[in-house]
């Protein structure tokens, strides 16, 4: 088992490695640096001459390595991340990347994951319903449900929710994500509890394609999976209905739905992703959008990355489990 | 193919008479022959009846279908669909709310042709105003009414539209945004964009998924494995932020064709994997029947064998993926574009016309400026339906 864990885990690294070289090629890819901006800077408000402003600017390129060839800028940014946890400097937030990524990343875990508990949770739970319940009103409204939850964009949903909280309610919990008196309080129910108060759009509009999405899948295994003869045998035994589905076909259906989380951690990322950014929540979302419309690009290029580290390691976890809980994966 | 020819056999043998029609289901003693015979009748039918006799069956798909088909004539005929011209300003009706489609009157009375009121601007005490309807003059909705001028197909010069208010009033089905265009017509014409660029980059990405995906599954061995290790690869990048990183690249200098075609590329390049794991799985599959070992011995050439016999047999595959990727890219496209990365004015996407929506005050006073939302979720949904109606009709020779 660790053997196959080790194994998993090794291969994830030239995966990761890939996905610097492209991330960091995307980030160079526009013409003129942060260095150039900062030279129009000092030539329409600094009032410095042309040449004036030139050698300031080749000066910031120098302090930050803006001067050196892409392939050592590339070692450069690779050693600092790997050695020291630096991803490369802000030139809007004037820090290090890495400490804005700290700052705001478990914030995103923690919406994510939320949206993803409620989503799993319920997704099941309705699913188990709808697959007992087939072709009744509940399981149609569920599917009609599913079909709604997966077409309607999150933004618009996130607006929606953003005018209805502004203009209906009033409701003075937006555009933050804690209380000021809580920002730098440790963990604690009441810090949680006005977390949840600010972010709740968030989580849920996450979560609801995920539930529709969980939805459909444990309806279709546990289908397949009352059909089996297994189930039948179960029921001439004699065996309560509820222990037939709870003991015997659900934790079979459950496999795939594992499998699927893979798929569905970077779901909920993106939806986490589409609705901070309309209702402004500070995660990493509103200040991976803000950085790529002012070519801040070690902030883009470093939360590329943590971008993509999450889904390699949410696809890692989830071949963990499925592979404690199902000997074939792991002893094949 | 092997098991047409065994069918043959066996009705040969068994039957000295002439078979009886199998669709005048005549009772047929023998269980086994008469489910022959039942294979037989089928087998008749080519794979495209066969789909289309089992995707008929199910409402939803042929609801999806419709809506699809709808919001392409649209699209294509969005002239004709605007009663007004979709890019003229017209300050004098900016931010005017749907106009309400009566069939009461103000007296009670109930009249058969619909009919409108106009809207008038009412300044209110506090300075600000709001749109009232003039209720002394009745206004029918007229159908094939002449208003502003263009050209159909870009050839013939016409000025005829679906539906107007007769005489000097107006009809806004969605409203319409800062500049007083009328947000249903920009819709029908942002559809050309949102529709053909999903559409393109689907196209792309299943051209590339397709080929990939055959020649991974065809030559097997080390091949198949860097493929589908690089498939891996591509599928660890997450989707969306990437796709914002990328759109926002292009620079804002380009000409729109650049851009409309740059886009679709990004998002092709991140979709195709899908469907290269799916052809992979099935030319797999395939690759060790009989009639590719025939085609083989018969001396034909691999890409022969690839592109002539076994891509056709995974059709049903691509069209279902290609269904599906649709949605995602214009839900992705919508996201981009209302952020206002990629996709910019004068380009319209259902996208752009919501940019106006981001602003909560906007938003607050005239909630109807994200109304082409409903043309992104009935897309969605058209293609949705479709896909999975084409996803049980695919294989037709499944029971069920």
């Amino acid at each position: 088992m660790i053997g196959y864990i080790l194994r998993r885990i090794l291969s994830a690294i030239p995966l990761l490695i890939g996905i610097s070289i492209v991330s960091f090629i995307i980030i160079q890819l526009p013409p003129g640096d942060f260095a150039t901006s900062y030279e129009m800077m000092l030539m329409n408000q600094g009032n410095m001459s042309r040449q004036e402003a030139q050698a300031a600017a080749d000066q910031y390129r120098a302090l930050y390595g803006l001067d050196k060839p892409l392939y050592e800028q590339y070692f450069i940014w690779i050693k600092g991340i790997v050695t020291e946890g630096k991803f490369g400097y802000s030139f809007a937030y004037k820090k290090d990347v890495g400490e804005l990524i700290w700052e705001r990343l478990p914030r995103t875990l923690f919406l994510a994951l939320a949206a993803h508990f409620i989503s799993t949770f319920f997704g099941l739970l309705i699913g188990i319903y709808a697959a007992t319940h087939k072709y009744s009103l509940g399981d149609n409204l569920a599917a009609v449900l599913a079909f709604v939850g997966t077409s309607v964009p999150r933004f618009f949903l996130a607006l929606v929710l953003m005018y209805a909280m502004v203009i209906e309610w009033n409701y003075p919990y937006i555009g933050r994500y804690t209380s000021p008196q809580y920002a730098f309080a440790p963990m604690s129910w009441d810090k949680f509890v006005d977390v949840l108060r600010y972010t709740w759009p968030v989580i849920l509009i996450a979560g609801v394609g995920g539930i529709a999405r969980n939805m459909r899948v444990m309806r279709g295994n546990l289908l397949d999976n009352l059909n089996a003869q297994y189930v039948t045998t179960a029921r001439a035994k004699g065996l309560r209905e509820s222990a037939v589905i709870y003991k015997h076909a659900v934790p079979n259906a459950l496999h795939p739905i594992i499998m699927y989380q893979g798929t569905v951690l970077p779901y909920m990322i993106q939806g986490e992703l589409e609705a901070a950014i309309v209702l402004n929540i500070p995660t990493l979302a509103p200040m991976f959008y803000s950085s790529l419309a002012i070519q801040d690009i070690y902030v883009s290029g470093g939360f590329l990355m943590i971008y993509a580290i999450l889904l390699v390691a949410g696809n890692l976890i989830a071949d963990i489990i499925l592979a404690l809980v199902d000997p074939r994966i792991r002893l094949s | 193919m092997t098991d047409s020819i065994r069918i043959d056999d066996v009705v040969k043998e068994r039957a000295l008479e002439p078979l009886p029609a199998a669709e005048e289901e005549q009772p047929v003693a023998d269980p086994e022959l008469a489910a022959v015979l039942r294979q037989l009748a089928r087998s008749h039918e080519s794979y495209g009846a066969l789909v289309w006799r089992k995707f008929k069956r199910s409402k939803v798909a042929i609801v999806g279908g419709l809506i699809v088909v709808g919001l392409f004539i649209m699209a294509i005929f969005a002239d004709f669909f605007s009663p007004y011209d979709p890019v003229r300003l017209n300050m004098g009706d900016a931010f005017t709310p749907p106009t309400r489609i009566h069939f009461i009157d103000s007296a009670g009375r109930f009249h058969f042709q619909p009919f409108v009121y106009k809207s008038v601007r009412k300044l209110n005490p506090d300075m600000s105003s709001t749109w009232v309807e003039d209720t002394s003059v009745r206004y029918p909705i007229v159908f094939f009414k002449r208003g502003w001028e263009y050209k159909l197909f870009g050839i013939f010069p016409t000025d005829i539209h679906l539906f107007g208010a007769a005489g000097d009033a107006k009809i806004f089905l969605l409203g319409t945004d800062r500049f007083g265009r009328d947000i249903f017509g920009r819709s029908c014409m942002a559809g050309r964009i949102s529709l053909t660029m999903a559409l393109f980059g689907t196209l792309i990405s299943v051209l590339v998924g397709a080929i990939v995906g055959v020649f991974s599954g065809y030559y097997g061995g080390a091949i198949d494995n860097w493929t589908q290790r690089f498939v891996e690869f591509v599928q660890s990048f997450p989707q969306l932020p990437l796709w914002m990183a990328l759109a926002a690249v292009i620079p804002i200098t380009w000409d729109q064709f650049a851009v409309f075609v740059t886009m679709s590329f990004i998002f092709a390049l991140l979709s195709w994997t899908l469907l290269a794991r799916e052809v992979r799985g099935k030319v797999l599959a395939l690759r060790e029947t009989d009639f590719v070992l025939a085609a083989r011995e018969m001396g034909a050439s691999d890409a022969r064998i690839m592109f002539q016999h076994l891509l056709p047999n995974t059709f049903s595959h691509i069209i279902v993926v290609l269904t599906l990727t649709i949605p995602t890219i214009i839900l992705a496209e919508s996201f981009l574009s209302f952020l206002g990365i990629g996709i910019q004015e004068p380009l319209m996407s259902w996208g752009t016309l919501m940019r106006d929506a981001q602003t909560i005050q906007t938003l607050g006073f005239n909630p109807w400026i994200a109304s082409s939302v409903l043309f992104i979720v009935a897309a969605v949904l058209g293609f949705n339906f479709l896909g999975d109606g084409l996803r049980d009709a695919a294989d037709p020779y499944a029971n069920d």
